[in-house]
């Protein structure tokens, strides 16, 4: 063999490189847990687990520091792999081990996809409201509606990260250039009559000039969300059409027209479009007697179908969520001031991983456990004599 | 152990790591309501808050908890309360100047002490200030189990400058603001009186008293 391939081999299968692993996700899991405080969990998931490397800022600067989830996880999975293939031999006396880590390796196969695949978004549904879109909380889109056709709008969605790094966006769908000139993460709109401010106010177009956006500081709390704000400038063939503020605030309530086309324009929630819809029939949101303490709260929603063949009424409630077209849909809020329902939309294609993998540790616990019982108690028959006394 | 392969490894990972980019999409969708513009376009609330029920809708969320209680002075005049406000008077002064008293409450820190100071010096037209120089720029009043910030800035020493002498007080995961805006000279004669006020803010007795 190869004396490089042997090398790669021999750190491949070495179990030093699993003891070094799995202290460095010890590391890893107690930092992050630290972090968590001033984070949240989403930010300290995105930051120490779904990445290759941890990275500090310095200045502008990010410097990876230590290695992210990905990267220990991934290498464990190969090391994991490669010591089965090279050191392990099969025999039935051994099949528990073999089941067991099996398991954890579909285990970290399955974090990893969830971590690629998985996508979480909310739908908010009045009583008779019908949507067949999904809202993430987290992620935000520039949104350019062209709203010339009667019966269609034309959607051009350009994620947060662009308008973050300044991306000049040119769409063919669109007659203009997007130049993003300024962004702000998290920011409070006032009124300008009401707030002067010496902060940078670029808009020239729509409602921007009316108002006053003060930056504050970015939130981690989980029952919180930012509220990013941007100037965005439209640059067509014969120059520009004006700066526009975008909030996530004010959705996309902006219209203009350009090039004979009728447009609206704003920052709001990433949607997930759904070739079906939901309609709100019914909310219930029972307290135990006595007191606000909610026991159950439940919607009777309507799946609506372009062809109408797999209408159906659904009752979701808590803990017995709706799964359709590879959406789990959970009941997530309920305010039942105004009956307003929020449903959280998971789509997440490896959710069987983690029972399946599991299921296999147990499995094969249970196996190699039982193996070695049977073959104590058979050897403790044959070695202690019984002995009967009589009375 | 054979460790020479994780330079090469951490070197063709790292250059990876930075290679995930958002695309931008375009779609068809069936014709939608637009979006209505939010009530920040008729009132002078800050918009920054926690998320409420309704993560979609662009409506400034307020504070829906227990409520806050006070005795306000007899010559303080209560105007009607609109969806923004939990109270609401204008101050007269001797001269006919008018001041504006609100109190509103919002969920969550509404952007943390700092953006908030910070808002109320941009209405008077001063620079922001940063965090070292928060503990001076603000006072401390506790009282009856609340901790008020109070802030007091105008811009400049004319008798009728706009100032604003208020409060921010977290109570119950939410923020409550009292603030008070007219000419300086107006603030400075009712300041006293601003300051007792906020000594008689109490939380509301709970309307259930046991569960």
């Amino acid at each position: 063999m190869n004396q490089t391939l042997r090398h790669l081999r021999d750190f491949l299968v070495s179990l030093k490189l699993t003891v070094v692993l799995l202290a460095l996700s010890l590391v890893l899991i107690f930092a992050a847990t630290l972090d968590q405080v001033n984070l949240g969990v989403w930010a300290v998931q995105a930051k120490y687990f779904r990445s290759l490397f941890v990275f500090w800022r310095a200045g502008s600067v990010m410097i990876p520091v230590f290695p992210g989830g990905y990267l220990i996880g991934g290498l464990l999975f190969f090391n994991l792999i490669a010591a089965h293939v090279y050191r392990f031999k099969f025999s039935w006396r051994k099949s528990g081990i073999w089941l067991t880590h099996a398991g954890l390796i579909l285990l970290l196969a399955g974090e990893f996809f969830s971590g690629l695949l998985q996508q979480e978004y909310q739908m908010g549904l009045s009583p008779g409201e019908t949507k067949n879109y999904a809202e993430s909380y987290r992620k935000n889109e520039l949104a350019i509606i062209d709203t010339t056709d009667p019966k269609f709008d034309d959607v051009v969605a350009i994620p947060e990260p662009r308008l973050e790094h300044k991306n000049e966006i040119q769409n063919p769908k669109l007659p203009f250039r997007v130049v993003p000139r300024l962004y702000y993460p998290n920011a409070v709109l006032s009124l300008r009559s009401g707030a002067p401010s010496d902060l940078p106010q670029l808009a020239t177009k729509g409602v921007g000039p009316q108002l006053v956006v003060t930056p504050v500081a970015v939130t981690y709390k989980q029952d919180e969300r930012n509220w990013p704000a941007a100037f965005v400038e439209l640059i067509g063939p014969d120059g520009s059409l004006g700066t526009w503020l975008v909030s996530a605030q004010l959705a996309a309530s902006q219209t203009f027209e350009c090039a004979g086309h009728s447009f609206r324009l704003g920052l709001r929630w990433t949607r997930a479009y759904e070739p079906f819809s939901l309609t709100l029939l019914k909310v219930q949101h029972d307290v135990y007697p006595g007191t606000d303490i909610p026991k159950n709260f439940s919607s009777r929603v309507r799946i609506g179908t372009p062809d109408h063949r797999g209408d159906r009424e659904v009752l979701i409630y808590m803990n017995n969520p709706l799964r359709y077209s590879g959406l789990t849909f959970y009941q997530y809020q309920m305010n039942s001031e105004n009956d307003t329902s929020v449903l959280q939309v998971v789509h997440n294609p490896s959710w069987l991983l983690p029972y399946i993998s599991c299921a296999l540790i147990v499995l094969g616990l249970l196996i190699q456990f039982g193996i070695h019982l049977t073959g104590f108690a058979r050897k403790r028959r044959a070695a202690v004599p019984v002995v009967v006394v009589k009375p | 152990m054979h460790f020479r392969f994780v330079p090469l490894l951490l070197a063709v990972l790292l250059a990876s790591a930075g290679c995930r980019d958002a695309k931008v999409t375009s779609y068809r969708v069936p014709k939608e309501k637009p979006d209505p513009l939010p009530p920040i376009l008729t009132g002078d609330a800050p918009m920054s808050g926690a998320g409420g029920a309704d993560m979609a809708s662009t409506a400034v969320p307020t504070a829906s908890g227990n409520d806050l209680t006070w005795d306000a002075p007899a010559t303080w005049k209560a105007q009607p309360l609109s969806a923004m406000r939990k109270g609401s008077f204008t101050v007269t002064g001797s001269d006919g100047a008018a001041a504006d008293l609100s109190i509103t409450a919002f969920p969550g820190d509404v952007g943390g002490l700092l953006a908030n100071v910070n808002r109320w010096r941009g209405q008077v037209q001063l620079p922001p200030i940063g965090d070292s120089e928060l503990a001076t720029a603000t006072t401390q009043l506790e009282s009856r189990g609340l901790t008020f910030v109070v802030v007091d800035v105008a811009n400049s020493p004319s008798p009728k400058t706009d100032r604003i002498l208020g409060a921010i007080v977290p109570f119950e995961g939410a923020t409550w603001f009292f603030k008070l805006k007219g000419p300086d000279a107006l603030v400075e004669q009712q300041k006293s009186a601003f300051m007792t006020f906020l000594q008689t803010v109490k939380p509301a007795a709970p309307e259930r008293a046991t569960r």
